[in-house]
């Protein structure tokens, strides 16, 4: 509560700071609008209640700000809708970055294992998409409302099914933590609201591309340290719920252990810790827990790029 | 030049015979070695963390290990493979750390030689814009999860109840992770 009090004025003064310029008003009339339509909204947040029912009509040249509202509309959970928003327009810019492989057979190969995967985390709410890139970079991405990619370079160092699942098992892990959503809730909101200033995008919505910033760049933004551990935890098990041998992405972690930081790696390097210490983190809460877990490999059924 | 052909084509043959039987890692934990792939089995050795060892095989969630003289089976988490040492998050792991640590200028590197790298960097996914096509793409290759199911049932794959791990930190320390929803 004491954070959330801090925020909020942290915010205040940054508001007051920026000024002018960027379309702050725009933000908050949408979200305004947006609360005001939710029947019944999931969340009880007595204080965020939108304004009166009758809207005033909007007014564009000089929007009314109510330091408290904007707030509080920047602290509330988002919505099911609004997380998909967002992960839709960071999705969209990814594949402006790596478009798909050209492979259908491969591409829905991926999102059946992955949906069998994500059938275990959990999460039905959201529909679950997932695409291997064609890039030679060694990673792979998760965005908000169940968007999760791969990499051709990840892809080619497979050598099973178990393996694939537990790299999807792990992205899935930081879509069902929200991993993303509180990164931007916590640190980045008032930043990217400020850099975006200005800035137009065309064709795609401004208001969550302003909170994304600058094209898919969240994707290169590194999440804590332990959200990394966390959706190691979470995905290990997730596969190993799935009937996959659970050793799938310790192998893979094995494999990235070996590699030099180079053009392909460095990315996957910043932004996550050294594949070294997300072994050893994991075996701290494995021990002995999986012992007597054992699960398919599939390596016959692994679909082979080439 | 034959001598040269020869000696070339028997360190290949070395390097791909030692490549083959043993690989390089570093022991993460103090741990000990098992006569067995079980914890059941006898314990033939300990090794301590840092310590270097021949990885041989991998089975399951263990791995062969040669450590000095004897050979034995360790728990697949508490090695890593490769030589760059323990990991950036202990104390004196110089090698690790550095292993870790992005080389700016190599970034920089990277970014001025796009044609040639096809890796993704910052840069380029700062500058990405909506590819509505590709998009398209995606969702057209999306399944439905009944379809899923099908296909994990026929590939013999059976939903089994696990537990969540701990985390083990919070189990130590008690203080909650900032990605726990605790304020």
């Amino acid at each position: 509560m004491k954070l959330k009090l801090m925020i909020i004025a942290i915010s205040l003064t940054s508001f007051s700071g920026i000024a002018g310029g960027f379309d702050f008003g725009k933000l908050i009339e949408e979200q305004l609008k947006r609360d005001s339509t939710q029947p019944a909204p999931t969340q009880p947040a007595p204080t965020s209640q939108p304004a009166p029912a009758t809207q005033p009509a909007p007014q564009p040249a000089k929007p009314k700000f109510d330091p408290f509202q904007f707030g509080m509309t920047l602290l509330k959970d988002y919505s099911i809708e609004e997380e998909m928003r967002i992960g839709h327009q960071i999705a969209g810019n990814l594949l402006g970055a790596a478009p798909l492989v050209k492979d259908n057979a491969l591409q829905q190969y991926v999102n059946l294992v992955g949906n069998w995967v994500a059938l275990q985390s959990g999460r039905t709410d959201i529909p679950w998409r997932f695409g291997v890139l064609e890039n030679d970079a060694i990673n792979a991405f998760a965005a908000p409302g169940g968007y999760v990619f791969v990499t051709k370079g990840l892809y080619r160092r497979l050598n099973s099914e178990a393996e694939l699942a537990g790299v999807l098992a792990h992205e899935i892990a930081h879509v069902t933590n929200k991993h993303h959503l509180k990164l931007l809730k916590k640190s980045s909101v008032i930043g990217a609201l400020g850099e975006a200033a200005g800035r137009k995008v065309e064709g795609s919505d401004q208001i969550v591309q302003n909170l994304i910033g600058n094209g898919a760049e969240i994707m290169a933004r590194s999440l804590d340290r332990e959200a990394e551990f966390e959706a190691d935890r979470h995905g290990m098990v997730f596969a190993a719920r799935a009937g996959y041998d659970p050793w799938g992405l310790p192998n893979v972690l094995q494999g990235l252990a070996t590699l030099p930081n180079d053009s392909r790696t460095s990315l996957l390097f910043k932004t996550h810790p050294h594949p070294a210490d997300r072994l050893a983190t994991l075996g701290d809460a494995v021990g002995e827990r999986f012992d007597q877990v054992s699960g398919k490999d599939l390596a016959d059924r692994f679909y082979r790029i080439r | 030049m034959k001598a040269v052909w020869l000696f070339s084509t028997a360190l290949a043959t070395m390097m791909t015979l030692s490549s083959a039987l043993a690989a390089p890692g570093t022991v993460l934990r103090d741990e000990k070695i098992y006569a067995q792939a079980a914890s059941t089995s006898k314990v033939v050795a300990s090794v301590k963390r840092g310590e270097a060892v021949d990885i041989v095989t991998k089975q399951g969630g263990w791995l062969k290990v040669k450590a000095g003289k004897t050979e034995g089976w360790i728990r697949l988490l508490s090695v890593r493979s490769g030589t760059g040492g323990v990991g950036g998050a202990g104390v004196g792991d110089v090698v690790g750390a550095a292993t870790t640590r992005s080389d700016p200028t190599r970034v920089v590197a990277v970014a001025g030689l796009r044609g040639l790298s096809q890796g993704l960097d910052e840069e380029q996914l700062k500058q990405a814009k909506f590819n509505t096509e590709e998009l398209a793409r995606l969702e057209a290759n999306a399944v439905k999860p009944a379809d899923a199911r099908t296909r994990a049932a026929r590939s013999g794959l059976v939903a089994t109840n696990i537990a969540q791990l701990p985390d083990p930190k919070a189990a130590a320390s008690k203080s909650n992770s900032p990605w726990e929803e605790s304020y």
